[in-house]
């Protein structure tokens, strides 16, 4: 297979989001209005086999979880909705969460153990979402203080209790997102010994809003970066913080692709590689070598192309140097996660889901 | 009315969003100690032009700016400062001062042109404008996004 491998899945409209099934046959996306995709991998392409709609506004987030295999998207309506395969009627059904939000839901991410997800959300507040089995449904718990604005981001610890937020009041936090009869006992070495929820691990100051954060394989390092054009690392609440000034476009969605690698995407349309080299954290360099494509023949097929994604009749020459022809909004793990990450798949304003391999990426001389 | 002009945060319980530059703190708090520095930095800047050199100016005038909404006459005459060693270079040396800056330096740097060309009765902007062709082609898009995404103005 070529590397990069670009599947272009909708026609002149962006990607919000995307989310792949354990196996990476089945991938839900968003195509920026109120309805969540399915499409089927089919051979070498992608197949539409179903629609998920019950959203009345912008999907803005979705993830799949891979072993208990359920979807949980959210949107801008206020709501989130567990997904759950029907294999008698063929199809997804859904279920509606209690989020008690008065603002648009902006992220969700299911916890390791898949048992919780949280909902980020304009309201200023983080709704830690779990399982009531008395009440037959998904219950939710809020983080309010010290938050001061909208989530944008968050990412949960491998230990299934400790969360990331990164927020537009400038400020990344780590939060106890500890549920009393779900969660185990809690302590972490490097995050703090006493976790009951709300309790705060950390919080990081940045002199712009902080669009994506991560935490690292092992859980000890958390990333984020914001809209001045930095990323940043720490570990734990007391150590300082490490920044990563780049002469680029603000990255918008961060993933670690190990201990000491990062993964970044955003305006600049190319995923950038940062990366731990002899002590010192670095931009190491983008990850699409941008080769001008040869602009094909002007075919009927091509002057539609044209009209329906630029209104341009003539076929002007406007293309990108990079595969993606625009913005780039997320970024996840495809193969190799957590700590190997070989494969990752992004998405972005051009309709394209482009699936990377790390090691193809033609970074000369590339360890991680 | 307009509704853009109603401050929606009054109608709100919890406390609102507070402004970096209301709470600047750290080295720039006490506001007489940072008086003096930024006086005593334009002698030495000062000092370092009437030797001829540009470099050590630009370098020196691009210290430890002030910051914080308290201090806008202090912010002033240090752009005054800055404005001043901007303005003594020539525009064949201005590519060599900013490839000698480190990225922090760069930073501010993009703040002050930024900075002097919203004053164009004060500063020529056509100066500014060379700065800034240099400082992009060193320093990339990210220091322009740093100077309008910093909340902490100069």
């Amino acid at each position: 297979m070529t590397s990069p491998e670009v599947h272009q899945l909708v026609w002149g409209r962006p990607i919000s989001c995307h989310a792949f099934n354990k196996d990476r046959t089945q991938v839900a996306i968003c195509p920026n209005d109120n309805t969540v995709e399915i499409y089927q991998r089919n051979g070498s392409g992608w197949e539409l086999t179903e629609t998920l709609t019950g959203h009345d506004q912008l999907v803005t987030s979705i993830d799949w979880a891979p072993e208990t295999n359920r979807i949980v998207t959210c949107s801008q309506d206020r709501n989130a909705y567990v997904w759950t395969w029907n294999p008698t009627e063929g199809k997804w059904g859904h279920s509606l969460v209690h989020l008690r939000i008065n603002r648009a839901a902006t992220y969700v991410r299911w916890s390791p153990k898949e048992n919780k997800f949280a909902v980020a959300s304009g309201a200023r507040l983080i709704s830690i979402c779990y399982f009531e089995e008395e009440n037959n449904w998904w219950g939710s718990k809020h983080i309010k203080k010290p938050i001061k604005s909208t989530i944008l981001s968050l990412d949960w610890h491998p230990d299934n209790i400790l969360l990331v937020a990164g927020s537009t009041d400038m400020k990344t936090r780590v939060f106890s997102a500890y549920i009393k009869g779900v969660d185990g006992k809690a302590s972490n070495p490097v995050w703090g010994d006493k976790l009951p929820l709300h309790t705060l691990c950390g919080e990081f100051d940045n002199d712009g809003w902080v669009h994506s954060v991560a935490f690292s394989p092992s859980g000890n390092y958390v990333a984020w970066s914001s809209h001045n054009s930095v990323v940043s690392l720490a570990s734990g609440p007391n150590n300082p913080v490490i920044t990563i000034p780049t002469n680029a476009l603000p990255i918008v969605s961060i993933i670690f692709a190990s201990e000491t690698s990062i993964i970044g995407v955003g305006h600049d349309c190319v995923p950038f590689l940062f990366a731990q080299r002899g002590g010192q954290w670095e931009l190491v360099g983008k990850l699409d070598q941008g080769q001008k494509k040869s602009v094909a023949a002007n075919s009927a097929f091509r002057v539609f192309q044209q009209m329906d994604s630029r209104a341009q009749q003539t076929n002007q020459d406007v293309e990108l140097n990079t595969t993606h022809q625009n913005t780039i909004t997320s970024v996840r793990p495809y193969a190799g996660y957590p700590d190997n990450v070989t494969k990752f798949s992004t998405s972005g304003v051009d309709g394209k889901l482009v699936i990377w391999d790390v090691l193809a990426s033609g970074v000369a001389g590339l360890r991680i | 009315m307009s509704h853009r002009k109603i401050n929606v945060d009054q109608y709100d319980d919890e406390d609102a969003f507070v402004d970096e530059n209301q709470t600047a703190s750290g080295p720039t708090a006490d506001s007489a100690q940072v008086e003096a520095d930024v006086n005593s930095r334009a002698a030495e800047v000062r000092n370092y032009l009437s030797r001829g050199d540009v470099a050590g100016a630009v370098a020196k005038a691009l210290e430890n700016p002030p910051a914080g909404r308290a201090l806008q006459t202090v912010k002033d005459r240090n752009t005054a400062t800055v404005m001043e060693a901007l303005a003594a270079a020539r525009s064949t040396d201005i590519i060599n001062i900013v490839k000698g800056l480190s990225t922090q330096q760069m930073d501010i740097l993009m703040k002050y042109i930024y900075r002097g060309m919203g004053s164009p009765e004060l500063y020529n902007s056509a100066i500014l404008l060379t700065w800034h062709e240099k400082a992009t082609e060193v320093g990339g898009l990210g220091g322009i996004v740093r100077a309008l995404t910093d909340r902490k103005t100069v």
